[in-house]
């Protein structure tokens, strides 16, 4: 694999929670993708999506036709993927960051700015 | 065409497949022969992408129903 390779980043904005399964599932379908093709990967929850970010949330989200969320978020994170967490998302949500998983990381606007602009591609969920 | 390693993905679901074959494939040596049998219905075109980004050399790809057994050489 080229150094080139090495260095591109995709950055997947999530914004759908548990109430969609499909939606909530499939970025992490394609981050692990990612991951396995030596592409950094980075997931960004944002609205309902932050409910994934939740301690034991993911083990209660199945999509028809896709791995089980949980499966995609612990691969994720072993390949070392990075999962950011929009703070005025969760603070809306009255969510305190201590019932996130401990790989989240709470993000504002100007860090999710930089990783959009220092990504190859962004995709929206 | 015979393989170092074989490793059945069969009933998993994309993006499993691939994600199985790259941790795999990681911990083989350089030239070894990888099979990889799934039946996703995009693992062939999934695991010709996958050796396209990832420099590795995809050998032979077999079919037997909706089986399909890949044969990846580690670069």
């Amino acid at each position: 694999m080229s150094q080139a390779q090495e260095k591109q980043k995709i950055l997947y904005i999530a914004t759908h929670g548990p109430g969609d399964p499909e939606r909530a599932t499939l970025p992490f379908v394609l981050a692990n993708a990612a991951l396995s093709m030596g592409v950094e990967a980075v997931v960004a929850l944002q609205g309902d999506a932050v409910w994934l970010g939740v301690k034991g949330t993911a083990s209660h989200v199945f999509a028809g036709g896709l791995p089980p969320l949980q499966d995609l978020l612990d691969g994720f994170l072993e390949l070392g993927g990075r999962l950011l967490v929009c703070s005025p998302c969760i603070q809306h949500r009255k969510m305190d960051s201590q019932v996130l998983i401990p790989q989240a990381q709470v993000v504002a606007a100007a860090t999710l700015t930089s990783e959009i602009l220092t990504a190859k591609a962004v995709l929206n969920y | 065409m015979q393989a170092d390693r074989s490793l059945d993905c069969r009933g998993m679901a994309c993006p499993m497949p691939i994600v199985k074959l790259s941790k795999a494939i990681k911990e083989m040596s350089q030239g070894q022969i990888l099979a990889v049998s799934a039946d996703d219905p995009g693992f062939e075109a999934d695991v010709r992408a996958w050796c396209e980004t990832t420099g590795n050399q995809l050998k032979a790809l077999e079919s037997e129903g909706e089986i399909r057994t890949a044969y990846i050489a580690k670069s």
